[in-house]
């Protein structure tokens, strides 16, 4: 009886490692479909006014995007030597510089669409990439790969990967040089992005 | 003439090297420091070239032209790149491929009106980029260390070497050999000028709204050069060229086995 009791355990357990590991694919794509959707036909191609933009784009940054897991990963091994208050400060303006510049680029992305391509597996547990496609007027195709987390069944975006470029490695790359650079360290960088974010 | 105009350009950027002491915290005491010095002297140097010389002629530029007529030139362009297309993806054994090169270039040269317009596209056939770059890294060359070249931008020396021998491959590198006409010199020259300055205007607002939310721009651009190369060090030593490995899919959990692997 005990036997069969562990059994059934060990059947549970490795059912329940597995489904944590692997994410739904088609749930994952819906997801960013919603995202895209919202993101281009109540935003980019929508008749409201510039401030209602911004303001919605804000909101759809701040639900679909995990920045507090990206802030992590670009600000790198100096995360960890951060204070507490350093941090959130960090967080606070990667948030709010990201949004300003984005909201800048709208008119870029005017009358685009999403086509779908599938997703790819990931190394790291409970992610995927979602594989979209941006038609152009001009050649090729923009290749756009959604790199997506779900964690309770909850879907968040990490990372953009624009042509092979990921924007959380550009980002972790370019605030490292600076960092070295910078007499202020952390706390230069967080001046200099707060600056960004006001302009 | 040509020759000038490049040894013009190393003084240039000689004189910007020894006269930017921006980086003042980089020792110059292994390679890798002074070689990132070089870059970024010479990354400011292009900066400034584009501020005032690229921008204001590719503002000119937009204002006499429209959409349309800028596509023309862009599919002129392109189309002129299709023979090294041919001939890369016949080294890389993408025989297929090749054959679709030689029929695009045969068709949109005719029936596309010298290349300003992509008909073969319309008939299914989808253009099959290749390149000698990516012919070299399919056969293990290595990339080799990143430096920032005059007006062109960010390099490697297998992008640089690649680069090189796909113009040869060129129509417009063809018309500058025949010595015979004595105007096709300034010809290709100039529609060489064109092509940049059509690039740029056509890019522009990308690269301005890319340094906009930059810190540190040259590391930037340099992060982005590189990680798009990325796709090529799979190819070396494989059959295939789809890939199994994403180059993006770096450890997101983990960071100092990413920061280990990333310098």
């Amino acid at each position: 009886m005990q036997k069969i009791l562990t059994f059934i355990m060990t059947v549970f357990l490795l059912a329940a490692g597995s489904a944590q590991a692997e994410v739904d694919a088609s749930k994952a794509e819906n997801f960013i479909k919603k995202v895209t959707t919202q993101g281009i036909e109540e935003i980019i191609n929508s008749d409201v006014s510039a401030e209602e933009k911004d303001a919605r784009f804000a909101n759809l940054f701040n639900e679909y995007l995990d920045l507090d897991f990206i802030g992590r990963f670009v600000l790198g091994r100096y995360w960890r030597s951060s204070t507490p208050k350093q941090r959130t400060e960090f967080i606070d303006v990667y948030r709010e510089m990201n949004i300003k510049t984005w909201s800048k680029r709208f008119d870029e992305f005017k009358g685009k669409t999403f086509v779908f391509k599938g997703t790819t597996p990931s190394n790291s547990a409970g992610q995927i990439f979602v594989n979209t496609e941006v038609p152009m007027e001009q050649g090729a195709p923009a290749k756009v790969v959604w790199r997506v987390k779900e964690n309770d069944g909850t879907f968040k975006v990490v990372d953009i990967i624009i042509e092979n470029v990921s924007l959380a490695i550009t980002a972790r790359n370019e605030y490292a040089a600076y960092i070295k650079k910078s007499p202020d360290g952390v706390d230069g960088l967080i001046a200099n992005l707060r600056q960004k974010s006001m302009q | 003439m040509r020759k000038l105009v490049l040894a013009a350009f190393l003084a240039l950027g000689l004189a910007a090297c020894a006269t930017n002491p921006d980086g003042s915290k980089l020792s110059a005491d292994d390679e890798e420091s002074k070689l990132e010095y070089y870059n970024r002297a010479m990354f400011n140097f292009n900066y400034q070239f584009n501020k005032k010389v690229m921008k204001p002629v590719a503002r000119g530029y937009r204002s006499v032209t429209n959409q349309f007529f800028r596509n023309r030139v862009s599919a002129f362009f392109n189309n002129l790149e299709e023979p090294a297309y041919f001939i890369n993806n016949l080294f890389q054994g993408e025989i297929k491929n090749s054959g679709i090169s030689v029929g695009r270039f045969l068709i949109n040269t005719t029936l596309g009106l010298a290349g300003t317009f992509d008909v073969a596209a319309g008939w299914g056939l989808e253009k099959k980029k290749n390149s000698f770059d990516q012919t070299m890294a399919k056969y293990c060359v290595p990339d080799g260390p990143f430096f920032i070249l005059p007006i062109v931008g960010p390099a490697t020396p297998r992008y640089v070497a690649g680069w090189t021998a796909d113009a040869y491959a060129s129509p417009l590198f063809w018309a500058l050999i025949d010595v015979e006409n004595d105007g096709v010199d300034a010809a290709v020259v100039g529609a060489t000028a064109l092509k940049y300055i059509n690039i740029y205007a056509e890019n522009e607002g990308l690269i301005e709204s890319l340094e906009e939310g930059s810190v540190d721009f040259y590391a930037t651009m340099k992060s982005a050069f590189l990680q798009n190369r990325q796709k090529f060090i799979s190819l070396c030593g494989t059959e295939d060229v789809e890939n199994d490995t994403l180059s993006y899919d770096f450890d997101f959990g983990y960071e100092d086995a990413f920061d280990e692997e990333m310098e």
